[in-house]
């Protein structure tokens, strides 16, 4: 706590380069919400920390120490990704993150609304490409390659690292063909009218194709009878494991879900959760969720965003659950703000 | 505050007030559907009820009468419902007056009537303009300054008693005609006015008598609300049936004019090289004209009509669902997309014979210099394009981008993802805008009179047989189709022709009226079968996507 520095009103406004050396402790960020109101609210701030000033929210305002993100840990970084930084427009949306996450791990990224989490999401499979006006500067590195590049291979990107959206989003086919989809339209099997007529026709493979990844998705015990219903008959939380098993059916290395279980109610939500368990053993799955015990209960570890766009916090998850090391970490996880 | 619009909890039984209401209902849609029929001509006003119709009941009352008698029971009957609820009679929850619409409706219909019976009273003296205002402001005041029960009952009952009166009275009957005194002939017949004065009077009595069923309040405003949106949208699918039943009624005995059933009567079409003589035998659609036929028909005209409208929409859809697709997922959104939006929209709102008058100076031209089928097909292709654009823009624009993301976050191709899973989503919107563009396409003369047909009546062995046509060539173009170069005739094209010209009717034809109908009838037909086939379409296209 007695890290935590009060500002000026003078410097609100400007927002601290990531490596400027503000005050005496080196390699310190200070990065502040431009919108934030100004008045300290002392008769809250309960204890010694008189100095730190609150936002309209409840959040206290405190630079950000870089050792709070330093996360050691064994194994092969799958992610690597140094000073990432995300505008909309003017609207800088992620501010100099830097973290590395290890393979065949949960990696769960907490946050408020709004504080970047679904745009850092996007950026490890470059969905930031697709929405008009985003810019993307820093580097991501998968296995050690740049992803960030020319030359990358976005079909071959993000045939490697799937994505699991927040609301269900199954296509309007039948299950069979939502499955298949994926090797379909990438050519690994062929089931078309031509490959029918000559003889190569995958049909079986296709079977065996959708059988495994249904079952992976622990669906298929529930749909096996029904493979040609269409699949937007299935209920919200058979849908988003449909999801999954459509995500898993161009073999993947890296799963990205973005609050996969926000719009399902707790038993189809903990079903999500075994699954995402035993995914874990031969992916690399990264979850975005809003509900904390979830990323507890789930997680290897967690990465907390805040206000602004900066990762504050990275750590083991029963470290950052039971012992933050950042005071508004604390605030957000016992519930103060957010 | 919350006990001023207290009302009882459970309802009272009230059963006896609420019958005779839905009595005067009842009576007040059967006033509205014989006006409507007998604006259509169905029932005759003066037709006297029992005479012809083999009804002995009630010998010797012109229908004018029974309207008028039935009128005046209703306006009765509301204004006893409206009356009954005042004194305290019948259990309702009145508002504390009519409603600013009503009363300043039933003043409007008051002016008109005081001021129709006073000029026709008086004729020619400025008298209409006091006795409107007097008539009008006695409902106004009636309707403002009464509770809702006698302000929405009186004035609507009453108008419905005077009319009704003025009928059975005799003071309008069948016979009745209002000269309006223009210098052109201009008058109003008792063939219109008793009619739409019925329809006006059932419409306003029905409506006071639903607010009495409802007890008059919310609820009974509501009733009254409902019963004017049902009738109307009876109404409108009513007068369509009409329309089409008017068509047809006049257009089957034409239709069928020789035309057998037995086995082998019909022409011998041939399948696979089996050839089966067809047991039934309508000439009018089996025949075309000539002089040593039996019967004549519109064989050649039914072919080219359906030629065309597949030949437009083969040529319009793909290009028309291609630049939709380039327009909303290719193109940046700005200046261009602007400039083909107005520009589109333009070109659907474009009279049809400018499409003609391009086809004929444009195409014509190119493909022989003779009028010919495939000149008409493009021409009317080029009508059906803007809004097969227009309306598979909007479909492809309502297909949500969360299947666009998730085919995307599959690495598949932004060309595979439109082809697979866009356009199939879009398509049921796609077709939707084909039914309506087909509509208008089919039954279009003025571009196809400037660039595909030839002479009004065109032989059975004439009709274009495109599919025949074909013929395939050692030198360039190598495939060539004589069918599509010559010119034919199209349905609207040969009742245009039979109306307006008259061409050979008394040699060819035997019955023009009846040729004309059921020409029109079959163009209907052919017009509803490419409906069926669309909305055939769009069904099996929507069953694809969803899962009911
Ligand atoms: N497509 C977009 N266009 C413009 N701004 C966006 C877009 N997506 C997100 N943002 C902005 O970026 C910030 C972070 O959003 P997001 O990553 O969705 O947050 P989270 O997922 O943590 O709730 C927000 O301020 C939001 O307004
Ligand atoms: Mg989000």
């Amino acid at each position: 706590m007695s890290e935590t520095t009060p500002t000026s009103e003078t410097d609100r406004t400007t927002t601290e380069e990531p490596d400027r050396e503000t005050t005496e402790e080196p390699n310190q960020t200070t990065t502040e919400e431009p919108n934030q109101t100004t008045t300290a609210e002392s008769t809250e701030a309960d204890d010694s920390t008189n100095a730190t000033t609150h936002t309209t929210t409840g959040e206290a305002d405190e630079r950000v120490r870089e050792e709070w993100r330093e996360y050691e840990f064994a194994g092969k970084p799958k992610f690597a990704v140094e000073d990432l930084d995300v505008h909309y427009g003017d609207d800088h949306a992620l501010q100099g993150v830097s973290i590395e996450i290890p393979e065949n791990s949960v990696t769960a990224l907490i946050g408020p609304s709004g504080c970047g989490k679904s745009t850092f999401l996007r950026c490890l499979n470059r969905m930031n490409d697709r929405i008009k006006g985003a810019r993307v500067d820093g580097s991501v590195r998968i296995d050690g390659r740049e992803i960030y590049q020319d030359g990358v291979n976005l079909v071959e990107l993000r045939k490697r690292v799937g994505m699991v959206f927040q609301s269900p989003n199954p296509f309007p086919k039948s299950i069979r063909e939502n499955v298949a989809y994926g090797p379909a339209k990438h050519g690994d099997i062929e089931t078309g009218l031509l490959a029918r007529l000559l003889g190569r026709s995958d049909e079986a493979a296709r079977d065996r194709l959708v059988e495994e990844c249904l079952r992976d998705a622990a669906l298929w015990e529930e749909v096996n009878d029904r493979l040609e219903d269409n699949a937007l008959g299935l209920s919200g939380g058979q849908q988003q494991r449909l999801c999954i098993a459509r995500c898993l059916s161009v073999d993947p290395e890296v799963i990205l879900m973005d609050e996969p279980a926000s719009a399902l109610d707790p038993i189809a939500t903990a079903r999500i959760e075994d699954l995402i368990e035993q995914l874990s053993e031969e992916y690399t799955v990264v979850i975005v969720t809003h509900n904390m015990q979830q990323a507890a209960r789930i997680s290897d570890q967690t990465a907390v965003f805040l206000t602004g766009g900066e990762l504050v916090e990275y750590g083991d998850t029963d470290q950052v659950f039971e012992d933050p090391r950042s005071e508004r970490v604390e605030d957000y996880i016992t519930g103060k703000f957010g | 505050m919350a006990g001023a619009t207290r009302t009882p909890l459970i309802r009272e039984d009230a059963s006896r007030p609420e019958a005779v209401a839905g009595l005067a209902i009842a009576v007040a849609v059967a006033l509205i559907a014989v006006g409507i029929a007998s604006l259509f001509g169905l029932v005759g006003i003066d037709a006297t009820l029992g005479g012809g119709s083999g009804m002995t009941a009630i010998g010797g009352v012109t229908t004018v009468t029974a309207l008028g008698g039935l009128l005046v029971a209703l306006g009765a009957a509301v204004i006893g419902l409206g009356v009954g609820s005042a004194l305290g009679y019948v259990e309702t929850e009145p508002s504390p007056n009519a409603g600013l619409v009503a009363t300043v409706a039933f003043a409007g219909v008051w002016f008109v009537l005081g001021g129709l019976a006073a000029s026709v009273a008086f004729d020619g003296v400025l008298a209409w303009l006091p006795a409107g205002a007097a008539t009008g402001g006695a409902a106004f005041v009636t309707a403002a300054a009464t509770r809702e029960d006698v302000g929405s009952t009186l004035p609507a009952g009453a108008v419905a008693v005077v009319i009704g009166g003025t009928f059975l009275t005799g003071t309008i009957g069948p016979s009745w005609v209002w000269d309006l005194g223009f210098e052109q002939q201009a008058s109003l017949t008792a063939t219109f006015v008793v009619p739409a004065a019925t329809i006006g009077c059932g419409l306003l009595a029905g409506w006071a008598a639903a607010k009495a069923y409802g007890g008059f309040g919310a609820r009974g405003r509501r009733m009254g609300a409902y019963l004017l949106i049902y009738v109307n949208a009876s109404a409108i699918i009513g007068v369509l049936f009409l329309l089409i039943a008017f068509t047809a009624v006049r257009g089957i005995p034409g239709l069928l004019t020789g035309a057998t059933v037995a086995p082998g009567a019909g022409p011998t079409v041939s399948v696979l090289g089996v050839s089966v003589a067809l047991p039934v035998s309508v000439p009018f659609v089996m025949n075309g004209v000539s002089l040593l036929n039996d019967f004549q028909g519109v064989l050649p005209a039914i072919v080219g009509t359906v030629w065309l409208v597949v030949g437009a929409v083969v040529f319009a859809v793909p290009l028309g669902v291609g630049a939709a697709v380039f327009l909303t997922e290719y193109a940046e959104r700005g200046r261009l997309t602007q400039a083909v939006e107005i520009a589109t929209n333009g070109l659907w709102s474009t009279p049809s014979i400018v499409f003609g008058l391009f086809g004929f100076t444009f195409l014509v031209p190119r493909f022989g210099g003779t009028k010919s089928l495939l000149s008409g097909m493009l021409t009317l292709g080029f009508m059906l394009l803007p809004l097969v654009l227009i309306t598979s823009r909007e479909a492809l624009l309502a297909v949500p981008d969360e299947y666009r993301d998730a085919s995307a976050a599959l690495g598949v191709s932004k060309w595979h993802t439109i082809r697979s899973v866009v356009v199939p989503a879009a398509l049921p919107g796609v077709v939707t805008g084909v039914i309506l563009g087909v509509g208008r396409i089919a039954g279009e003369t003025a571009p196809i009179l400037l660039t595909m047909t030839g002479g009004t009546f065109v032989s059975g062995d004439r009709a274009a047989d495109v599919i025949g046509g074909f013929a395939f060539t050692a030198q360039p173009p190598f495939v060539t189709n004589p069918e599509l170069l010559r010119a034919t005739t199209a349905l609207p094209f040969q009742l245009y022709a039979l109306i307006t010209a008259g061409v050979g009717l008394g040699d060819n034809v035997s019955n023009p009226t009846e040729f004309q109908w059921a020409t029109a009838f079959v163009l209907l037909l052919v017009v509803l079968s490419f409906y069926a086939v669309g909305i055939g379409a769009r069904y099996y296209f929507r069953r694809r996507l969803r899962h009911e």
